[in-house]
């Protein structure tokens, strides 16, 4: 298996990847999707028992599990469905042009439900938590949710509506995102974002602190009242992801194959365990049957993480204007993304300034010389195809539906966007 | 998993560290540690460790929530590895590692304690089904003792939280500005794990209205510590205009909230009515409050001592003694406090607060709380539980 894929990326993306990633996943290969849940949970249990050697394992099974077969199988599918089948193929269907048009009436009001939910009575606490919730924002996370509850309540019983509980999973969803940039921002000590000043340059970190903790809090009273505990268990993992994600982005691999997977399971936990958990939780609502939870969840973790993988290639690419933020922000903060990681594999001279978090002057523009000279840049980009191919083929599995195209159509859109 | 956690992890800077490191004097509440709500001053404090430690026996075993699960965790070793790296800076979080170690006597894991006692004296509720009560050990419901491990977590997520400094404020004594960054990193994500954990914990309760209750203690706690904040930032000049109603509301949000929800949830756990739920509350809520007021009162109650001097101008006595004074007169007493340069002279005022009737209502209002959180247990039958619970109110509102 691990042979077979690792051919299927050397076709396109060169000799570099070959090896890398045929070491990267050893042997073992990755397990079959269904047992993979099962094994995360036993896992999960084992974890800290076992240390960190399994946390590695773990990281490598449930991010990095690309079944090479199922790539190759969905290949053949789409064959006959000449629409879907490209990536970078632009589409021609008038109809398909926006995906997000479907989405957008479930969405009326979103911020202005998001606002019903801040209750404060301290004016300066309430502007803080409602400073990011301007309607500014691409609102990303809750489209897919919408999309993907009209989509599973379309594939069970032909009904689009989207249920209330599913549209307070597209709220929490776009709450919990947001607190966590709020808090993100602390510990990046970051001054802009989405183009303006952040929470803590703004009114001082020790009160952004607390608007972070009460957008969650917030989040949580709104999940609780959906009345569903299972729904709050998945939408809680999200929470427990963000700061574990947020804990391995603290510490650094020496090892490059391990420094990969140490990547990979980072984007996992701090940007596709959200939208995985979402997805999920609006099937569950939506849904009862189990396989199309899976569907939900596999789909969101694949579209969360190529759309992770093309935000760290955007710090390369895109101008400061664009993005909201510095560019090369990545950098500036010692975090080796994507294209770093596939830029050292051919300037081996890189690893110094991996280890030492780009801590000397110049380093930093040092490593973007040489990313903008490897093909670091195309591999990540060529990775996060690979994630969106998965993701398509999870989700067209659904009956079809206006909502479930659409759903395919945005991975496309997560990989052409530039900002 | 239980402040055991945060005592491993405090444990590895304050082995290394040595006496407290000076903080530069508090200026707009910028590095400022504040104390738990349960930490009394070493008088009282050993009647109240008592009345606590016959508590703990009556629980089942002392309230010191281990788990292994989460001693072993890798971002808790990753935490105490960091946390390490802050030793010899003057980032306010050291402080509240090392009080989480040295304080413990007094003011570690109390909600804890008060949540697993009042689960006990109201045992299991007469609708509960019998293989439910199978559940429990010593009069406990497992479920009831995670909620006391959670509402423990909760405390010391936002005991960190509070530590975090301005870093736009920091003047050239608070130490190198990348220190306290690191420290504000750290200060970030630690809390952030505490609070994730107790989510987890909370989720695996598998009841919605405990998740709803806990949540929105949580949202309190925070509108509390941000009142406490602003407060914080006008003391040095002048204290906020807020009567003690309002100041019962935010010490109810930033001190009360937590304990009387917990107390709440841990009710309806057991599938208690209404009712109890209500009352139960009613005791968290005013056990709290009589507890704040107690230590409020501590620097004006006392015989003679030196260390007694420092209180807050935000404290229950002082906002009493505004009251009764009014506006004009106490900005004058305070002018007068100031006269010698821009220090306060606090045993001035002091006196001049101590001669007037704030003291004495406040001790009234402490009683007053006292009382109804007396008359909220008894709705429970009287039981060893019971009396200790008793015994924690008597043990707040004694002032000899």
């Amino acid at each position: 298996m691990a042979v077979g894929w690792g051919r299927c990326c050397s076709s396109r993306a060169g000799p570099a990847l070959f090896g890398f990633f045929r070491s990267l996943l050893g042997a073992a290969g990755p397990p079959p999707l269904s047992g993979l849940r099962a094994g995360r949970a036993a896992a999960g249990a084992e974890m800290s028992r076992l240390g960190l050697r399994m946390h590695y394992f773990l990281g490598r099974s449930s991010v990095f599990s690309f079944p090479k077969i199922r790539i190759i199988f969905w290949r053949l599918h789409h064959t006959t469905t000449p629409r879907t089948c490209s990536c970078s193929k632009t589409v021609s269907d008038e109809r398909y042009k926006d995906p997000f048009k479907l989405g957008r009436k479930d969405l009326k009001n979103l911020y202005e439900d998001i606002k019903k939910e801040l209750l404060v009575s301290a004016a300066e606490l309430r502007e803080m938590c409602e400073y990011y919730f301007d309607g500014k924002g691409k609102a990303f996370r809750p489209m897919i949710v919408v999309l993907m509850a009209r989509a599973c309540n379309n594939h069970y019983n032909n009904s689009g509506e989207v249920q209330p509980g599913q549209r307070s999973v597209a709220i929490i969803a776009e709450m919990i995102h947001t607190a966590s940039l709020v808090h993100d921002d602390i510990i990046d000590d970051a001054d802009s974002r989405r183009g303006k000043m952040t929470v803590n340059q703004i009114w001082g970190e020790r009160k952004a602190v607390l608007a972070g903790d009460f957008i969650l809090s917030a989040a949580s009273v709104a999940l609780a009242r959906i009345g569903n505990t299972a729904i709050i268990s998945v939408l809680t993992q999200v929470i427990e992801d963000l700061v574990r994600g947020e804990f391995l982005q603290l510490g650094s691999k020496e090892n490059e194959n391990e420094r990969f997977a140490h990547y990979l399971e980072k984007t996992f936990k701090k940007t596709a365990s959200l939208i995985a958990n979402s997805c999920k939780a609006v099937s569950i609502l939506g849904c009862p049957d189990p396989k199309v939870h899976e569907i939900a969840y596999q789909y969101g973790k694949n579209v969360g993480i190529a759309f992770q993988l093309i935000d760290d290639v955007l710090d390369f690419t895109s101008c400061a204007d664009k993005l909201g933020k510095p560019a090369a922000a990545d950098l500036k903060l010692g975090l080796a993304t994507g294209p770093v990681l596939f830029a050292c594999q051919q300037f081996p001279e890189m690893n110094a300034l991996i280890m030492r978090r780009f801590t000397l002057p110049g380093d930093v523009e040092r490593a973007r010389q040489y990313v903008l000279q490897s093909d670091g840049v195309q591999q990540t980009t060529y990775l996060a195809q690979r994630y969106c191919h998965q993701a398509m083929h999870e989700i067209s599995k659904l009956r079809p539906s206006p909502e479930r195209d659409a759903l395919i159509q945005l991975t496309e859109i997560v990989l052409t966007r530039d900002k | 998993m239980g402040p055991w956690v945060l005592l491993r992890w405090a444990g590895c800077c304050s082995r290394l560290l040595p006496p407290a490191p000076r903080l530069c004097p508090a200026r707009g509440g910028g590095v400022r540690w504040q104390r738990g709500l349960f930490a009394g001053s070493p008088s009282t404090a050993s009647h109240w460790s008592k009345v606590v430690s016959e508590a703990e026996k009556i629980v089942g075993y002392p309230t010191s929530f281990m788990s292994l699960r989460c001693l072993l965790s890798d971002e808790l070793s990753n935490i105490a590895m960091q946390v390490r790296k802050l030793v010899g800076t003057k980032h306010p979080l050291l402080n509240t590692a090392r009080g989480l170690v040295y304080d413990s006597r007094n003011n570690l894991q109390m909600r804890g304690l008060v949540v697993l006692l009042i689960s006990k004296a109201a045992g299991p509720s007469n609708t509960a089904e019998i293989s439910f009560q199978h559940d429990m050990v010593s009069g406990i419901y497992s479920s009831q003792r995670s909620l006391a491990e959670i509402t423990e977590l909760i405390h010391t997520a936002f005991l960190v939280h509070r530590g975090i400094v301005n870093i736009g404020e920091l003047k050239s004594c608070d130490g190198l500005l990348k220190d306290m960054q690191f420290g504000n990193k750290i200060a970030v994500l630690s809390g952030d794990f505490l609070l994730a954990s107790a989510c987890t914990s909370l989720a695996q309760l598998q009841n919605t209205k405990v998740v709803e209750l806990i949540s929105s203690a949580i949202g309190d706690l925070v509108q509390g510590i941000y009142y406490d904040h602003s407060n914080l930032a006008e003391e040095n000049c002048l204290t906020r205009d807020i009567g003690i109603a309002a100041w019962e509301e935010q010490i109810f949000l930033s001190q009360s909230a937590l304990l009387a929800k917990s107390c709440q949830a841990a009710m309806e756990l057991a599938k208690h009515d209404a009712e109890i739920q209500e009352m139960a509350f009613q005791y968290g809520k005013h056990m709290s409050l009589s507890h704040k007021l107690h230590s409020d009162l501590q620097p004006f109650t006392k015989e003679k001592s030196s260390d007694s001097v420092a209180f807050s101008l935000n404290s229950a006595p002082v906002v009493l003694h505004q009251e009764f004074l009014g506006r004009e007169a106490w900005i004058e007493q305070i002018r007068k406090a100031q006269s010698k340069g821009n220090l306060m002279d606090f045993t001035q005022l002091q006196d001049a607060i101590k001669a007037g009737k704030g003291v004495t209502s406040a001790i009234d209002l402490c009683h007053y709380h006292g009382n109804r959180a007396l008359e909220a247990l008894e709705c429970f039958p009287p039981s060893e539980a019971r009396s200790a619970l008793e015994n924690m109110v008597y043990a707040v509102t004694r002032f000899s």
